[in-house]
């Protein structure tokens, strides 16, 4: 507490409380907010919001505001159009990074981490009841508006009651810069991504027609599905006829899980459009995706929730889920375009800037790291170019992704269509050829068994329990500093005025009108670039950019069969 | 917004994990024996990792015990003369391979001729060696394909020689292999 007393003049404690239906952006109902240092403490019902043009507490820059999950608070600043404050300390993220990794009795919701501290909190039915009347909405009776204010007021006490007792642990400089990402990330949030309207109206009557007749169509290649469902016995009777090699678990039954599905689909492409479709079919619910009046999806980026740090938004709300044909959807406004960029072999070059391994950069500078490893491994002569080599460069950048995954060779064998001993070899020339990157992967896991934590750059830690994941643990530096990349980069992309669409794992989506989108993707990429070199030591990663412009819309190659069927489909049904 | 004035380079933490942990791969084990027929090895050019010695080959067992230059005398007959080169193959596994010497007659029969000569020519380059039966002696082949030299052990050749014979060290004549060679166990 002494770190963050000597550095602001008001530590500021807020919690709002707000209704957000599906795909809206937040409308605050009160707020209460206590200012640690003076005891000042404020109370507002959301008319005296709405009547203010500033925040009533101190905001600037001997401030930090405190909250739990603070994106939603800034989406409380966004929608009353407050300034928002130039110091977070959101105890949420610092919760999940003094646990990140360790399993809690009771999660990680503020409920959670006052359990873990041993605090008194208000009890969970309580809880529930006040969250309901708050998504209830207005209007309220007296009784229920001093309800929810003094429901509001104990979530500040829970977070005094926290803040006291997460202090000690709090490494406040990198505290301040995970808070400046929920600044980030609620601009995204509020910001959200455009969709077709009208496309996803029709999508949603037709739905139920649309899913029978879309089976129909994808399975008489296929032949594998009965009155609706798949059959694995059927599905058997297909691979064996395609002479495919599939997967079994201990029991001998077909592995149909969905990365299995995944990992024979690239290397068996006729396989594609049918975990396409059983994705769909069991993952994609459109009613639950979350859109608002607006036509914008719009859910919570659930920052830092994955071990990695990652951003891990749901499945079935986000636009950018697991069907991937739905990106179909996504379509700029009039008079707009938009811009998906992303990092070029993003994990590949964190971990030759990471390790330092001169032969890794010197294969990710060559703008094609696959080939290159193809080359430094002697597999290929120095003049090959992806052309005249294009099945080795597929096996080397197979192998790479295996290496980035933690695949062993038995998965890696399935991908290429390669027996296990090809597949063998192939790491083994990885280990061969990029000593230095593996000397300091295995340096990352002893440091990780000795001491039990490992950590990005910028202090995002995992800690490490019983019956660790060396796999896991191998591959946490790419992906958390992979996740500081992306905050980095969404921090300097919306404080620099980009208007963020999403994150997107190694990917910003970004929107401007048409006019200004080159500009827009300039200052991007630049941000993008940056945050690069911030985070790996000086060592910049490329970006790539895909653009398109109203009236086209988003597309992924790896769902168009499904979209152009589904459209097909419609245009019987109409 | 001040977000602009957060100082990255200072906020930096190190990753460079080897130097925190201090942990290294210790050498526990040495075998000793020729290279396995898909082996693809490597000898250490340097003289410093080489040795001209006397071993005795346990068969029945596939054990080789070191002789003590001492007892060499009293052992004439039982042991074989070796040149004990240093090896590494592709799997990063370092032996001792025993190459024998020729006899006191100065001759060489064909198989130690050729392992002689893979062991020169295998310090330069990554081979395999086959026996060849209808040849009487053993096949090499070269790797086609530039590989990239060894990493050799840090450990020098003392140590490895220590790894390699700590329990298989004749230096008494009381020792069980030489009781079991004169009929004694």
């Amino acid at each position: 507490m002494k770190a963050l007393l000597s550095r602001f003049r008001h530590l500021v404690l807020v919690d709002f409380e707000f209704t957000a239906p599906d795909g809206e952006c937040p409308q605050p109902i009160c707020l209460v907010a206590k200012d640690l240092a003076s005891g000042q403490v404020w109370q507002l019902w959301q008319d005296d919001l709405q009547a203010l043009s500033t925040p009533p507490y101190p905001s600037g820059e001997d401030s930090v505001l405190i909250a739990y999950y603070a994106s939603a608070e800034l989406g409380c600043h966004l929608a009353l159009d407050w300034v928002l404050p130039s110091h977070i300390l959101d105890l949420y993220v610092e919760f999940r990074n003094h646990t990140n990794g360790l399993t809690l009795p009771c999660g990680s919701g503020l409920l959670g981490a006052l359990a873990y501290f041993g605090l008194d909190s208000i009890g969970t039915a309580d809880k529930d009841a006040m969250r309901a009347l708050a998504l209830r909405g207005g209007p309220w009776s007296a009784d229920e508006q001093a309800a929810l204010l003094a429901y509001c007021a104990s979530d500040v006490q829970a977070l005094e009651r926290l803040l006291a007792a997460l202090a000690p642990h709090l490494d406040v400089p990198h505290a301040l810069h995970r808070g400046r990402y929920m600044v980030a990330a609620a601009r995204i949030e509020h910001t959200g991504i455009p969709l077709d309207g009208p496309a996803l109206r029709r999508l949603r009557e037709y739905w139920e027609p649309i899913q029978a007749r879309v089976i129909e169509r994808i399975d008489s290649a296929y032949g594998v599905y009965d009155d609706g469902h798949f059959r694995a016995a059927r599905f058997a009777g297909f691979l064996a006829a395609q002479g495919i090699h599939w997967p079994r678990l201990p029991s001998g039954a077909l592995d149909l899980k969905d990365d299995t599905f995944r990992d024979m689909a690239r290397a068996y492409p006729v396989i594609a459009p049918l975990r396409e479709l059983r994705a769909t079919q069991s993952q994609l619910r459109l009613s639950d995706l979350a859109v608002g009046q607006d036509g914008r999806n719009r859910c919570l980026l659930s920052a830092f929730r994955a071990r990695t740090g990652r951003n891990q938004p749901s499945n079935s709300r986000f636009i950018f889920g697991p069907a991937v044909w739905l990106r179909g959807l996504i379509q700029p406004q009039p008079g707009w375009g938009l811009a998906y960029i992303d990092w070029s072999q993003q994990e590949f070059g964190i971990a030759a800037a990471l390790s330092k391994d001169p032969l890794m950069w010197a294969a990710y500078l060559s703008g094609d790291p696959y080939l290159s490893f193809a080359k430094q491994a002697g597999a290929v002569p120095a003049e090959a170019t992806k052309r005249s080599h294009a099945s080795v460069r597929e096996q080397f950048k197979a192998c790479v992704l295996a290496v980035q995954y933690g695949m062993g060779a038995e998965s890696l064998a399935r991908r290429i269509g390669q027996p296990a001993i090809y597949a063998r070899e192939l790491l083994a020339l990885h280990r061969h050829t990029y000593r230095v990157f593996w000397a300091w992967s295995d340096a990352v896991l002893d440091y990780a068994l000795l001491k039990g934590t490992v950590w990005s750059v910028f202090g995002w830690t995992l800690h490490i329990e019983a019956n660790p994941n060396a796999r896991s643990i191998r591959n946490f530096p790419m992906q958390a500093n992979g996740a500081e990349l992306l905050r980095l980069a969404c921090c300097l992309a919306t404080e620099r005025g980009v208007r963020v669409c999403t994150p997107v794992h190694d990917a910003l989506l970004i929107e401007a009108p048409l006019a200004d989108l080159e500009a827009a993707i300039a200052t991007t990429q630049q941000a993008m670039q940056e945050a690069s070199e911030a985070v790996l030591g000086g060592f910049p990663l490329r970006s790539e950019v895909t653009q398109v412009g109203y009236p086209d819309r988003y597309s992924d190659a790896r769902g168009q069969r499904m979209w152009d069927t589904v459209w097909d489909v419609i245009e019987e049904l109409a | 917004m001040s977000f602009e004035q957060f100082d990255l380079n200072a906020l930096r933490l190190s990753q460079d994990y080897a130097e925190l942990a201090g942990v290294r791969k210790l050498l526990t084990t040495v075998p000793v024996r020729k290279p396995g027929p898909q082996d693809f090895f490597r000898v250490h050019p340097d003289e410093a990792w080489r040795l001209q010695t006397a071993v005795i080959e346990v068969k029945e067992d596939r054990e080789v015990y070191l002789v003590s230059p001492a007892l060499r005398e009293e052992l004439i007959g039982e042991f074989v003369p070796v040149a004990l080169y240093t090896a590494i193959n592709r799997q990063k596994i370092t032996f001792l391979w025993p190459v024998k010497l020729p006899g006191p007659d100065g001759r060489h029969n064909r198989w130690h001729q050729s392992a002689m000569e893979a062991a020169e020519l295998a310090m330069t380059r990554w081979l395999r060696l086959q026996a060849n039966m209808a040849l009487g002696a053993y096949e090499l082949f070269a790797a086609a394909g530039s590989l990239e030299d060894p990493q050799w052990p840090e450990v020098g050749f003392a140590e490895l020689l220590r790894i390699a014979f700590r329990d298989r060290f004749i230096d008494s004549l009381e020792h069980p292999v030489v009781r079991r060679l004169r009929g004694e166990i």
